[in-house]
């Protein structure tokens, strides 16, 4: 489902990351950690193209990241689920909206987004505030908003970027509990993440970024 | 798809920033004004200028000792060509009469005369087109070639005044209908760019979620659309307001006022034309989008 072969980026004359080469097979959950710094949100925004790599080849599905026309990227993305660290909700849309969105981007009709916004919601438990603005919901349910939002269009791929970073423990395994659950579904999920606890005892694959390289594999 | 979410963003955004696009269909509206009142200001001068051309003259005088089948020859060979609205023939006794008619109480000094000295005449009028000098001077030349023909009068002049009238008023309209264009872009243009910006991290976000170029501008197109075509509709309403104001209420000081015209081409056209100037003005300052 996705490879990185040999890839590396540069900042100026800073590495971020260095030759990194792995594979997430179809319907894996895996989990990136590695102290703050290290590159995990890079290595995540090279797989979207928010970043672009300096080396080497990253393919995601169908295509491929590294020589991808611009015109392509919108394509690419969604075929991508996305949950931030500071969970991007747009502030003046409400919940429902905010979730619709990313069907509407997709040129559905609006008769099967309420369809697919409700089960999202539903998913994620929080059919009752689809008409609250996110400002008046907690981070928690901020960030399952946000998770409903990726699951919706059903994307080959989600991508959570420090998911639990402004959450507290509890929320924080609710929130992964979340994700379990919807890669029991199918879905292929990479999540980076710094605390270690969040994979401890899950049984999925974790690979460690230091020194801007992999620098082990283990089972969480 | 795309159209109705932009309708939509667009109508919800300038709702939510309503000052700023207010104040932004206020400006359009002042400039799309001035420009009425200079279209107004044109087409009337238009309107007066166009009766101008019927003012100018061309006289063919004849020969003295033409029979009546060559004058009626002559005519018919003037009134073929193609630069002729009208003509009237003037005979001898005709002229004298009516010359009389305009020297009224001076009209003695012909009393002493037992012949008249007067030339049978052809009195030309030109269409509008013609009325350039070098034209009027080539018609001149060749109906003076015309045998019959002792001379040809033409007041190059009077041509020369209209041209030269004519093609002031066009440079002038468009030196001032551009500037206001392009100052209506402008202000759009900023507007739009400043609500591009406001709205940057919302853009960024909804970038990453897979929208489109297209998706992404269209709600700013729209507005600069709704911005532009508001302004053309107040602009014409204020007009309007003040037109039947000077028209009916002044024109009882100043009789002249009311022979002013309001073409309905204007009320129909200038929100249009906001609306497109709107457009290009959001157009250019969505500008290119990277990703």
């Amino acid at each position: 489902m996705i490879s990185f072969v040999n890839v590396s980026k540069f900042y100026d004359y800073h590495t971020v990351l260095r030759s990194v080469s792995f594979t997430v097979q179809k319907g894996e959950m895996v989990f990136i950690t590695g102290p703050s710094g290290a590159g995990k949100s890079t290595l995540l925004k090279l797989i979207y193209r928010d970043e672009e790599a300096d080396e080497g080849e990253i393919r995601v599905g169908n295509f491929t990241v590294t020589s991808i026309r611009p015109s392509d990227i919108p394509h690419l993305r969604r075929n991508i689920g996305i949950v931030f660290q500071d969970f991007k909700l747009l502030r003046n849309l409400t919940a429902y909206d905010n979730v619709a969105i990313a069907l509407r981007i997709r040129g559905i009709g609006e008769r099967e987004i309420r369809q697919r916004v409700s089960e999202a919601l539903k998913r994620v438990n929080l059919r009752h505030v689809a008409d609250s603005n996110p400002k008046a919901l907690s981070g928690g349910e901020q960030q399952r908003i946000a998770i409903a939002r990726a699951i919706v269009a059903e994307p080959q791929v989600i991508l959570a970027d420090e998911p639990t970073g402004n959450l507290d423990p509890n929320t924080a395994i609710d929130i992964m509990n979340l994700l379990r659950e919807i890669n029991l579904n199918g879905s292929t999920i990479i999540v980076a993440t710094h605390n270690r606890e969040l994979f401890r005892g899950t049984g999925k694959r974790v690979l460690s970024i230091d020194s801007n390289r992999i620098i082990k594999e283990e089972q969480g | 798809m795309h159209i109705s979410y932009g309708i939509k963003t667009a109508v919800k955004g300038m709702a939510h920033e309503k000052w700023i696009n207010l104040l932004s269909i206020m400006t359009v509206a002042s400039s799309l004004l001035i420009m009425i009142f200079a279209c107004l200001l044109l087409y009337n001068t238009e309107h007066i200028a166009s009766t101008l051309h019927e003012r100018f003259g061309m006289v063919a005088f004849l020969d003295d000792r033409l029979q009546a089948s060559e004058i009626q020859a002559i005519i018919e060979r003037i009134k073929q060509r193609q630069e002729i609205e009208g003509l009237r023939y003037i005979s001898k006794e005709d002229a004298l009469k009516e010359l009389k008619e305009r020297l009224k109480e001076d009209s003695y000094i012909f009393d002493g005369l037992d012949y008249n000295p007067l030339s049978p005449a052809i009195e030309l009028r030109l269409k509008r087109q013609y009325i350039t000098p070098q034209q009027v001077a080539s018609t001149a030349k060749e109906l003076k070639a015309i045998k019959g023909v002792s001379e040809v009068y033409s007041a190059e002049k009077v041509a020369e005044i209209i041209e030269a009238f004519y093609r002031s008023l066009s440079n002038f309209s468009l030196i001032l209908l551009s500037a206001l264009g392009a100052g209506i872009i402008f202000v759009v243009y900023s507007t739009v760019k400043i609500l591009f910006y406001r709205r940057k991290e919302e853009i960024e976000t909804i970038k990453l979620l897979g929208a489109t170029r297209g998706f992404i501008r269209m709600p700013f197109l729209v507005e600069g659309g709704i911005i532009g075509l508001f302004g053309g509709l107040l602009s014409v309403g204020l007009s309007l307001l003040v037109y039947f104001a000077v028209t009916y209420r002044l024109s009882s000081v100043f009789p002249l006022l009311e022979t002013i015209l309001y073409p309905t081409e204007i009320a129909l056209s200038f929100p249009l034309s906001g609306a497109i100037l709107g457009l290009l003005g959001a157009f250019i300052a969505v500008g290119r989008l990277r990703f």
